[in-house]
């Protein structure tokens, strides 16, 4: 199904990429199953079934789109964001602008906190509507700072009392004369968070990014990034390529230049719906190489952006430079990593490049969490199934678990693992748990630190440095233990519990 | 079982209800938020009814960043999604209580309901009811994000826990204990210092010979003192408003009296008269609370001798600040005004209370401004909203005023503006890591006073590079 940007609204990913949240087993049935969900426009082999979800009884605290949206918005400059929800909701201003000030620095920009703004509705809107303070606060917005646009994000309470934000956002467009442009991401419509980067590509793609065909620049390489620093230039400048590095904090002009560069490339294909979106509007090829992580992959990817963007002849002495730059100080890490075990807990496509990585540099990967998996990307081009890539590449990964950010289950999944350190995406619960658990835990806050050749070495001096911390992990874990029942805090099965729902199902039916 | 109902007589849900205007600079959360003070019990459990994203915001909104406190978080939650939203969600609330019992283990479980519950309207109630029946420990408290904020909720909370669960302990009603008192004091995890404050109202009230059911953070006992409840002397509310409802619950539920003094006491000044309040409220020994103000007065004094020589001006370079300009939810504000007007000799510039207290309250908040010194007034402001706050601040005309910013890291602009050092104090304080610090009673005074004039050396040494040595 292509993207459809008649609508305000992104389709959700379990709609449009029949993205799962809860799943258990080896990576390579998954990536199998994956497959045969896919349609089988590739090689699926036999024995492949549809993709059958676990629901587990029990559940913790996860997050939501809106949170993604809204915190993709925020760090956009020049632009303020307006919360249409409760005051709950903009709780969430303390860290989005931590995160911003951080980015600046990261960045080179002015640190400074960002715009945005609740409206604040009490129950009097939840009986009469929320839309005249809507206006009201768009325009208040507006006088306030001067935006160039105004984000308007919806919430469970707005979407359920039905306020119409379409309505209200071009009417006062109109008023103000600047895009006032609505993300519609009420967090109970979807079942993953990772559907808030949707959203906000999806509102890029229709009121940020116009077409500018005849402005076509072949030296413009767009990458689409989660956020950090800008460790692309270094490697792309030598193909004569310059970077227009967006999302993760940008300015509206770079979003205004993606119809006229050369190629798009994701860092992420969890987000590459912006990349997949200006292919089909604006025909700026998509790039569908796996991911760069580990040295065959980046030097693939490279090859793919040469060819793509006609620099052939450059790319063979850019690789050879850098595999050559990189290797003494890559043999020191793979012998100071030698027989380590790792554990790996990030969103899906970002976790099979970390699980690549690791592998790369020596270390020994059996489990691994992903907070969902999507069984295909919007372009529906298998070159971007990066856990069959990653199957294929380096072999399986035996204990593979999909969960959003479950604490009970990863409990139990790094209760089997029992690994020398953990790697995680920052965001999640994971990293306090494993450190409670006595085990040294590596967060990823800047999610580029893995990519290329210099990821390898950024991952594996980081990891060095999270090792020795153990005696501090292990000294709180001997001193603490957590609120669970001790058979959970002894089960290594993170779907121990819904298996036991499906049972007695079982026998109810019988 | 007589389960109370939750809205039987001055019903919470009426008392709050959301500012006219739109809010920058969040400085609170939702209703929702009060899964904070459930976490702040040992032995306690929140379960969460809400959206997939609510529980987990609100916790990390308030302990996440806001002096990175941490704290033990991982909520049962419903994670609302379409499904329950179109159909109810009553069903998948009542699998995730029954799947909670299971896995985890807790003296107390809280559910928590959040905005949607509240608008498909689920009947909650009814389903916590079914467990109370079968002997469970669990209550049920609506904060409903759209009806309150973690201050009422807080409130609705504690509310539900003294009501269904204090008032259903199995046995005779406890006996009074002599000199037992339950203090409702910080909100938890809103203030930054709020686990070491707690520990040093604790330790000072200990000090003149008193048992002190603490209730939240690491100085308590957990659920033992909560279950101790109604057997304390009094109750002592120390804040502007806060748990003023609880304790006036409690006198009529059981009958106990209670002492609401509004400013937490900072420095020996206050602290001596405070400390002599409570006595008399409870008729402590007289001799030893002398004795323990006496001792505690010798250390604070010498310490107080010797930061002379720095507020004296021997070190002349420095702008020590002769204007207080406060921003933060009104207990600290009111404490921390009184303190540096009171006992440091500032003058007061503007306060701005962020939390948007009950209507009921604004004017005993007010009168508590009032006589920072003797014939010193402050004129409080209330204001939630960051972008009024900064106008207030920035906008007072000053002639010759040095002024000093306590306040959130949303202040930082702002307190560059007015050339203040700012002293991160209220949320979000995300500049701050902060473990046990506290800023009040006798030794969080000498802490206050210790990171206030680092703040102001360090100002002025940013503003004013020295030379390079040559």
């Amino acid at each position: 199904m292509a993207i459809n940007l008649r609508t305000s609204q992104a389709e959700t990913r379990e709609q449009r990429l029949g993205t799962i949240t809860q799943w258990e087993g080896g990576a390579r049935e998954l990536a199998r199953d994956s497959a045969f969900t896919y349609g089988c426009g590739r090689d699926c082999g036999p024995g492949g079934r549809r993709l059958c979800e676990q629901s587990s009884p029990y559940s913790q605290a996860s997050m939501c789109a809106e949170q993604i949206a809204v915190t993709n918005a925020t760090i956009i400059k020049d632009t303020v964001v307006i919360q249409h929800s409760p005051i709950g909701c903009a709780s969430s201003q303390s860290f989005t602008s931590r995160y911003s000030r951080d980015l600046a620095a990261r960045r080179g920009w002015k640190p400074e906190d960002p715009k945005s703004i609740c409206t604040n509705l009490g129950e009097q809107d939840m009986v009469f509507g929320g839309v005249d303070r809507l206006a009201d606060t768009i325009r208040q917005a507006y006088e306030r700072h001067h935006p160039r646009v105004i984000f308007v994000a919806t919430s469970c309470a707005t979407g359920i009392i039905g306020d119409d934000i379409d309505e209200t956002t071009r009417q006062l467009e109109d008023e103000i004369g600047i895009p006032v442009v609505p993300l519609h991401c009420e967090g109970f419509k979807s079942r993953h968070w990772s559907s808030g980067w949707d959203v906000i590509e999806h509102a890029i793609l229709r009121r940020l990014a116009p077409n500018r065909p005849h402005e076509k620049r072949d030296d413009l390489l767009n990458v689409i990034h989660l956020g950090g620093p800008d460790v692309f230039s270094p490697l792309l400048n030598p193909l004569g390529l310059q970077v227009n590095l967006v999302m993760g904090g940008n300015s509206l002009e770079r979003l205004a230049d993606l119809s006229t560069a050369a190629a798009t490339v994701t860092m992420c294909f969890v987000l590459s719906y912006l990349a997949t979106g200006l292919e089909q509007e604006y025909g700026v090829p998509e790039i569908r190489a796996p991911l760069p992580y580990g040295l065959d992959a980046t030097d693939n990817w490279l090859r793919e952006i040469a060819r793509v963007t006609r620099r052939e002849h450059l790319v063979e002495a850019v690789i050879a430079s850098e595999r050559a730059r990189i290797a003494p100080e890559l043999e020191r890490l793979r012998e100071a990593l030698k027989g380590k075990k790792g554990f790996v807990a990030a969103g899906a496509a970002f976790a099979h490049g970390l699980i690549a990585d690791l592998r790369e540099l020596g270390v020994t990967v059996d489990d691994a969490f992903s907070f969902h998996h999507d069984p295909m990307t919007d372009s529906k081009d298998p070159r971007q199934d990066s856990l069959g890539h990653l199957v294929q590449t380096t072999g399986d990964v035996e204990h593979f678990t999909v969960s959003p950010d479950q604490h009970f289950q990863a409990h139990a999944a790094l209760k089997r693992a029992n690994p020398d350190f953990v790697i995680c995406r920052h965001s999640g619960s994971i990293a306090v748990l494993a450190g409670r658990m006595g085990i040294p835990v590596l967060p990823i806050f800047y999610s580029n630190d893995g990519l290329g050749y210099e990821g390898l070495l950024t991952i594996g001096r980081a990891i060095l440095r999270v090792l020795p911390r153990r005696r501090f992990y292990q000294d709180v874990a001997a001193h603490s233990r957590f609120p669970y029942q001790q058979w959970w805090l002894e089960e290594t099965n993170p779907y121990a519990l819904a298996a036991e729902t499906d049972a007695q199902a079982g026998l109810s039916e019988a | 079982m007589n389960i109370q109902s939750r809205l039987d007589d001055d019903a919470d849900s009426g008392r709050f209800k959301a500012p006219s205007g739109p809010i920058e600079q969040v400085r609170y959360a939702c209703a929702l938020g009060a899964l904070a003070s459930v976490i702040a019990i040992e032995g306690a459990i929140s379960i969460t009814h809400c959206g997939p994203g609510c529980a987990s915001k609100q916790f990390r909104a308030l302990s996440g960043v806001s002096g990175y406190q941490g704290g033990e978080f991982h909520a049962p939650s419903t994670n609302i999604g379409n499904r329950e939203v179109i159909f109810g969600g009553a069903d998948r609330l009542d699998e995730l209580i029954s799947s909670t019992l299971k896995v985890m283990e807790a003296e107390l479980y809280v559910v928590q309901s959040g905005c949607i519950p509240g608008l498909v309207g689920d009947d909650v109630a009814n389903v916590v009811n079914a467990y109370q029946r079968r002997g469970v420990p669990i209550v049920f408290a609506e904060t409903l994000g759209y009806r309150g904020n973690n201050f009422t909720g807080h409130e609705t909370v504690v509310r539900a826990i003294l009501d269904q669960y204090v008032a259903q302990q199995a046995g005779s009603a406890p006996q009074t204990r002599k000199g037992l008192v339950n203090v409702w004091s910080l909100l938890p995890y809103q203030n930054p210092f709020w686990r070491g404050d707690l520990a040093e109202i604790r330790r000072i009230l200990e000090g003149i010979g008193l048992e002190v059911n603490i209730l939240f953070g690491p100085a308590s006992l957990g659920l033992e003192e909560w279950r101790a409840i109604p057997a304390a002397e009094l109750n002592l509310v120390l804040t502007p408003w806060l748990g003023l409802s609880l304790a006036r619950r409690l006198e009529s539920v059981y009958g106990q009296p209670f002492l609401h003094v509004p400013a937490i006491p900072i420095g020996a000044r206050a602290t001596g008269a405070f400390l002599r309040q409570v006595a008399e409220a409870v008729e402590a020994d007289p001799a030893r609370v002398e004795r323990f103000i006496a001792r505690e007065e010798r250390e604070y004094y010498h310490y107080l001798r010797d930061f002379a020589g720095f507020y004296s001006g021997c070190a002349s370079q420095y702008k020590l600040p002769s204007e207080i300009n406060i921003v933060s939810e009104s207990a600290y504000a009111l404490a921390i005004a009184k303190f540096f007007v009171g006992d440091l000799g500032l003058n007061p510039g503007v306060f701005v209370l962020t939390e948007n207290p009950p209507d009921s309250e604004q004017a005993a908040i007010r009168a508590a401004f009032r006589d920072l010194a003797p014939g010193v007034d402050g004129e409080p402001i209330f204001e939630p909203d960051g972008h009024r706050a900064h106008d207030w601040i920035a906008r007072r005309p000053r002639i010759g005023e040095y002024p000093i910013l306590f306040g959130s890291t949303w202040e930082g602009s702002t307190a560059g503006e007015i050339g203040a050092p700012l002293v991160e104090i209220s949320y979000p304080a995300t500049d701050e890591v902060v473990l046990a610090r506290s800023y009040v009673g006798y030794r969080g005074a000498l802490q206050l006073l210790e990171h206030a004039y680092t703040a102001v050396v360090r100002q002025s040494t940013e503003e004013n590079p020295e030379p390079s040595a040559s």
